[in-house]
């Protein structure tokens, strides 16, 4: 059975101890220029940063109030980045993450086009650039764990658990309560993912994209890219060679923008 | 939110202890190698902390949020283990964190008494940095730059050079003060003074009923303390004394009073407090904390320009390579440097309560209290919640309460407002609250001598303000501080005058409204 993480929006305390966890957990590091907190505009997924918490001033009850948004991947029961990827270095496990191999990546980055939440990062700033995303952290998760971020929530935002039973308690959790927005993000989003939100203001205010089908993205993909593994071997090479050229390109790229920054 | 981390090339602290523990070197090998067929991340916490028999990271357990704009404390993300010590500073101490419902509404609530950075294992979180702005302000040679040191530092401030826990350091904190370049020295002991007879005179003109304000009367000195009461108990405002802190009370007379007799224009002056507290830092940028500007037209111009905690004074004094304990101690500078003994036992809990106690007796009857008077017992110790009855001449039984650490408060407060409630005639007529455990000497800007932090050490530093009082202060009354009667005969004339409310008295906002407080007490 799968496993999933209910996030209940209206209890984060923006603490930060879910990123600060995920930076311990996977060895990654903390870097000036990327905050892993703060307003949309600083706080950003990055190849670094695998989860960020984003902060929100939305207008509410002739008032203002304070929301915190956590982000990562939300490991889509069927995922686009996955089927995008014919060197299968994304793949979806039967528990539930969506988990990355570096060592058959060839630096494609389908997966990161394909994605309908814009997640998976490359690493702009190592010599031998691979993509980065959340692993949900699937060597927790297949040992009966929670994720780490959602072992150290202090203020109980998350519930972990078979993403069928959790379904079924966000939509009671919202029935009963009317503050709620009556929905669950990811229920049905992109043909389903296994992070599921609920929230007491719009989803679209707190940056969660609102407009994407309910169709797996996939379907698209798998369409696209049937006849990939006929060309995989010569495309394989091709890349491997553009690999290197796009990596000096975009070395050049981000130092430009460094600049204006 | 700021992430001050190292250099993008640098090895991760968790990589370095992995390496440093000699764990995982296959790992390593293999990263470096650039060889293994594992997924990416989840390699685990760090080794020795985290890597325990059991599956489950028992000793993670998240952290207290910060405002990025919290303008007392900070945190560095790169040094946090999400141990929960803060937590356990901030929930269980001092009853903040946890005490509203979720949602939150527009605030990340905290009263700034940074008793979390006293017990952040790593140092996480620090208070905010104000020593680039006093170089900057010592560098400048058009500036007057003034300073104040509350009663608390002068038996901790030594802590941090070694000396044993409680080391009265006063005179060679005031020549270290020289030594770094300020213009003059003077003793937050003055203004306490001054509190006391602002404060006293309130409580008296509350008891006879001159000053139509409820009883019992709440003490104002602690900064935290007043807004854990804007925050959970802005029903009971009425009840806070209307006098400003002595921190605040020197702020203001520094740039109206000693600029006026010393010819110097106000806007040139820069003032800096050396406190025990964190929230001081908070204090001094309150919007209303800027009455002598207001009196002179410039309401931009703040009473206090810069906090500097004990630690950040150590690191100052380091800093400028002075050696300390090598200093000989030299004196306050006048016209705000006396103080009585009265004024030293404010950084202690029960301080402000004895120093009030003192001379409300006198402002009542006109005459020197007791000797039994000058020795409090009741409300001396370290014990959360004290309690005292004392007899007044022509007053009869007056009622005392004496609590430090919020979660101490939150019961007397109860108590207050079940008295209310039930219409009987209040328990208390005077209450001293302060925000840390054991006071001032406690206060979340302290030396982290131990940690987390401990009432031997606490125990230490209180003995020593009492000492000071007992033996090495000649006088022990606030209303016999020479330079107060002196403020009072040239510029205030008498305690609660017009001129004394405008920079003396303050007013408080009801921060009700951004939480919704739970009553878990
Ligand atoms: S959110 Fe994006 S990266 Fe994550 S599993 Fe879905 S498609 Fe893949
Ligand atoms: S740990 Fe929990 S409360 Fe803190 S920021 Fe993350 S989700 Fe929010
Ligand atoms: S006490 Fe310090 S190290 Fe521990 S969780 Fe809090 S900030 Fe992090
Ligand atoms: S400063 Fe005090 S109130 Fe604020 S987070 Fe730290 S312990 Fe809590």
């Amino acid at each position: 059975m799968a496993k999933g993480v209910l996030v209940d929006l209206t209890k984060c305390i923006g603490c930060g101890s879910c990123t600060v966890a995920c930076k311990l957990w996977n060895d990654m590091k903390f870097q000036d220029n990327e905050p892993t907190m703060g307003p949309v505009e600083i706080a950003k997924l990055s190849a670094n940063n695998w989860t960020v918490v984003q902060y929100y001033e939305i207008a509410k009850d002739d008032g203002k109030v304070w929301r915190f948004a956590k982000k990562q991947c939300l490991h889509c029961q069927d995922p686009a980045c996955a089927s995008a990827c014919f060197a299968k270095a994304l793949q979806k496990t039967e528990a539930g993450p969506v988990i990355y191999y570096p060592h058959l990546c060839v630096g494609c980055r389908y997966c990161m086009i394909a994605c309908p939440f814009n997640i998976p990062k490359y690493e702009w700033d190592k010599t031998f650039p691979l993509v980065s995303k959340c692993q949900m952290c699937s060597t927790k998760v297949e040992k009966g764990e929670a994720p780490a971020c959602v072992s150290v929530c202090p203020a109980g935002v998350f519930q972990y658990g078979e993403r069928e039973e959790l379904l079924k308690n966000a939509k009671s959790i919202i029935a009963q309560n009317s503050s709620y927005v009556q929905e669950v993000y990811g229920e049905k989003q992109a043909g389903g993912t296994s992070w599921l939100y609920i929230s007491d203001v719009p989803f679209e205010q707190l940056g969660f994209r609102t407009d994407i089908g309910t169709i797996p993205l996939s379907t698209y993909s798998h369409n696209f890219l049937k006849y990939t593994p006929v060309v995989a071997v010569s495309w394989g090479i091709i890349l491997t060679g553009l690999y290197h050229y796009t990596k000096r390109r975009n070395t050049i790229a981000k130092e430009d923008k460094n600049v204006k920054l | 939110m700021e992430n001050r981390s190292a250099k993008p090339q640098s090895l991760s602290r968790r990589g370095f202890l992995k390496v440093l523990g000699g764990a995982g070197l296959a790992g390593v090998a293999a990263t470096i190698t650039g060889c293994s067929t594992d997924q990416a991340g989840g390699k685990g916490w760090m080794p020795q902390q985290y890597q325990v028999a059991s599956s489950w990271p028992v000793q993670v357990r998240g952290r207290v949020p910060i405002d990025p704009a919290n303008p007392s404390i900070t945190r560095d993300d790169k040094k946090c283990i999400l141990c929960g010590q803060c937590i356990e500073a901030c929930e269980r101490v001092q009853t903040v964190m946890g005490y509203y419902e979720l949602p939150i509404k527009d605030d990340i609530v905290c009263v700034n008494c940074g008793q979390c950075t006293l017990w952040c294992p790593t140092g996480a979180i620090t208070e905010v940095d104000h020593t680039e702005r006093v170089f900057k302000a010592l560098a400048d040679p058009n500036l007057h730059v003034v300073v104040q040191t509350a009663p608390a530092t002068r038996v901790a401030l030594g802590e941090e050079f070694g000396m044993p826990a409680g080391s009265v350091v006063e005179g060679k904190q005031v020549a270290a003060l020289k030594a770094l370049g300020f213009d003059a020295v003077f003793d937050t002991n003055f203004t306490a003074d001054l509190t006391i007879m602002e404060e006293g005179s309130e409580l008296v003109a509350r008891v006879t009923g001159e000053l139509k304000k409820p009883l019992p009367q709440f003490t104002s000195c602690s900064p935290g303390w007043v807004k854990f009461c804007e925050y959970y108990y802005p029903d009971l405002l009425e009840h806070m004394s209307s006098a400003k802190s002595p921190q605040q009370m020197m702020g203001a007379i520094v740039k109206s009073y000693y600029a006026k007799q010393k010819g110097i224009d106000p806007q040139k002056i820069f003032s800096v407090s050396i406190m025990p507290c964190t929230a001081k830092k908070y204090e001094c940028q309150r919007p209303e904390m800027n009455s002598a500007g207001k009196m002179i037209g410039k309401p931009e111009i703040m009473d206090v320009d810069a906090v500097i905690t004990t630690r950040e004074l150590a690191n100052m004094i380091k800093q400028k390579g002075i050696d300390f304990t090598q200093l000989s101690d030299e004196q306050y500078d006048s016209m705000l440097g006396e103080g009585t003994g009265a004024a030293v036992i404010f950084g202690t809990t029960g301080g402000v309560m004895e120093a009030a106690v003192r001379s409300a007796y006198f402002l009542i009857t006109k005459q020197n209290p007791p000797d039994a008077l000058l020795s409090l017992t009741p409300v001396r110790g370290l014990n959360g919640v004290k309690e005292a009855s004392l007899e007044i001449p022509g007053v009869g039984p007056v009622k005392v309460a004496v609590c430090s650490g919020l979660s101490n408060a939150r019961k007397i407060l109860d108590q207050v407002r079940a008295d209310l409630k039930a219409g009987n005639p209040p328990s208390y007529h005077f209450i001293e609250f302060m925000s840390c455990p054991g006071g001032c000497i406690g206060g979340g800007g302290q030396p982290r001598t131990s940690l987390p932090p401990s009432d031997s050490v606490r125990q230490a530093r209180l003995d020593s303000l009492y000492t000071m009082d007992a033996k090495m202060y000649k006088k022990r009354l606030s209303h016999e501080n020479q330079e107060v009667l002196d403020i009072y005969k040239n510029f205030f004339e008498h305690p609660m005058s017009h001129l004394a409310e405008e920079l003396l008295h303050t007013v408080y906002t009801d921060r009700g409204k951004h939480l919704t407080a739970k009553n878990k007490a």
